[in-house]
């Protein structure tokens, strides 16, 4: 045998090895389908890796529907959406203001900012409890929105600081000879500039908000406002109620858009939520 | 008005028995859920490096990391189950013996915690290896295997000393979460049965939010800040020190 056939022999072991080992990786969301495709009775008597092919899983899709995850759904959707949007927003400003604009003290007005994520989020639980409570926004869908829009501002503010760094200064300045205020280079130039960035960090923050467990938890109670991540692990704490199937099509469920943001961008999004996890604070 | 009792919570949290289990939880939590994702996350990426289009093997291996860990909780829940999937697996080839209720004793139920744990944050961990291998200098590993290195030699004298300010930082954000752990934890076993998977985070939860003595979540929402505090520091310096290398 020459060389190269016996590279070739290597690369394609080493194809089939890895083919096997990421199968066996992805076992449990192969396990989650197929027992979310049964009926109640099919799951508890039956064989865990067996298929059946039918469409148990839209009967138990409209079940776990109707029993709260549909509100659940609903509800990050919002929370996904205004918080993500808000804190996007705010930070564009921010991040322009302090690169762009060369504000005072900008580096500390961005640490200020950026120490947000630097914190564990469980110290901030108990005094966010108490002063919801407090002010009467505890269990409230503005109260919920909120706290996310604060959480996520950090991030979004360190990603758009960087992009505003790489943006030639000509430009800047040639609209400014042009006439143009600092607004309108905001809003004609920078804006269609970062287009790709602000929808990135959009995403980014949308699946962190979606998500996310312990803020749906201490801050709301009430299934108008509760999370899908909450509604989803109440679920399971009503065993007796709800069957197998049912809860595992609503984890399917709670996973779907998450998901297809993943595979939407792949390996933009795998960059970006590495550098997002890679920000402390986010658990 | 509550009235101020100095370090009463603080002291009560290391002499009081019932806290010890937490605590060691957290420790081995700390040490295996760093551990195991940052160990296999290098093995993948390391062997990523030898195959061709290995982009849609890491899509792969990354897909549990997008999914929320509430979900995976709930799912890694029906697999550990008495009746589920890993029990019937374990009967069919022929290991009856080790047949158990997984989340329902301990010490297995934090091991199988932090199993799934793995699970979902081993793509994240592999991410980083690859960002770092990709950025190796070629022509010092060539010069490495030229002179004879390879396999297990190549990898600990020349990859890993290579990467290690990515080992750095991928060691050290693991710690700062699986110090903190709290959403799979929650979701599993709630800290249960007992107290016997409980750690630090879930504590806290259960003492503010379930049994509403705040000023003792609070101590335990202190200790948990300040270790991370103490990691967050060395991680950020670590990232930090090599942005400016990048410069």
């Amino acid at each position: 045998m020459n060389y190269k056939t016996i590279e070739r022999i290597k690369i394609v072991t080493g194809l089939s090895a890895m083919a096997i080992i990421v199968m066996a990786w992805l076992y449990p969301v192969f396990f989650l389908v197929v027992n979310a495709n049964k009926t109640a009775s099919q799951y508890a008597k039956g064989d865990k890796t067996e298929i059946i092919w039918g469409t148990s899983i839209i009967d138990n899709a409209i079940t776990a529907w109707n029993k709260g995850i549909g509100d659940g759904v609903l509800n990050s959707l919002l929370y996904g959406f205004a918080g993500s949007a808000l804190a996007v927003f705010f930070a564009f400003i921010a991040a322009y203001g302090i690169v762009r604009l060369k504000i005072k003290n900008g580096l500390i007005w961005f640490l200020i900012i950026y120490s947000g994520t630097v914190f564990p989020f469980q110290m901030y639980l108990l005094p966010l409890f108490e002063a919801y409570v407090a002010i009467g926004i505890y269990n409230t869908k503005i109260g919920l929105i909120l706290v996310y829009v604060g959480l996520c501002i950090p991030f979004a503010t360190f990603v758009l600081r960087g992009f505003f760094l790489t943006v030639p200064w000509e430009i800047q300045e040639a609209a400014k000879i042009e006439g143009a205020s600092n607004f309108q280079i905001l809003y004609k130039i920078m804006l269609p500039m970062a287009k790709a960035p602000l929808l990135l960090v959009f995403l980014i923050q949308f699946t962190w908000i979606w998500n996310d467990l312990l803020f749906g938890m201490v801050l709301s109670r009430s299934v108008g406002v509760r999370p899908i991540t909450t509604v989803l692990t109440g679920m399971k704490d009503l065993y007796a109620s709800m069957d197998g199937p049912t809860i595992l099509t609503a984890t399917v469920m709670a996973s779907i858009p998450t998901l297809l943001i993943f595979l939407l961008l792949q390996k933009h999004f795998i960059r970006g939520l590495t550098l997002g996890s890679m920000n402390a604070g986010k658990g | 008005m509550s009235k101020f009792i100095g370090f009463d919570n603080y002291v009560r949290l290391f002499l009081d028995p019932n806290y010890i289990t937490p605590i060691y939880n957290t420790i081995i939590w700390t040490v295996f859920a760093t551990v195991f994702p940052v160990a296999i996350g290098f093995l993948f990426a390391y062997s990523m490096q030898f195959l061709p289009r290995s982009n849609y093997f890491q899509i792969l291996v990354y897909l549990p990391a997008t999914v929320s860990a509430a979900a995976a909780g709930v799912l890694f829940g029906f697999i550990l189950d008495k009746s589920g999937l890993i029990n019937q697996i374990l009967s069919l080839i022929g290991y009856d013996h080790l047949v158990r209720d997984w989340l329902f004793r301990a010490p297995e139920n934090t091991y199988s915690m932090i199993g799934a744990y793995t699970w979902q944050t081993t793509g994240i961990n592999m991410m980083i290896f690859i960002v770092g291998l990709q950025g190796m200098p070629k022509e010092q590993l060539e010069a490495a295997k030229i002179d004879g290195a390879k396999g297990l030699t190549l990898v600990f004298k020349i990859v890993i000393p290579m990467i290690m300010p990515y080992f750095v930082i991928a060691s050290l954000l693991a710690l700062i979460n699986s110090f903190r752990v709290f959403d799979q934890v929650w979701v599993m076993t709630q800290g249960g049965p007992g107290r016997y998977s409980e750690v630090l985070a879930v504590t806290m939860y259960r003492e503010g939010f379930v049994l509403f003595d705040l000023g003792y979540a609070a101590s335990v929402a202190v200790l948990i800040s300040l270790v991370g505090l103490v990691f967050s520091y060395f991680y950020l310096r670590s990232v930090l020190v090599k942005e400016d290398v990048g410069n």
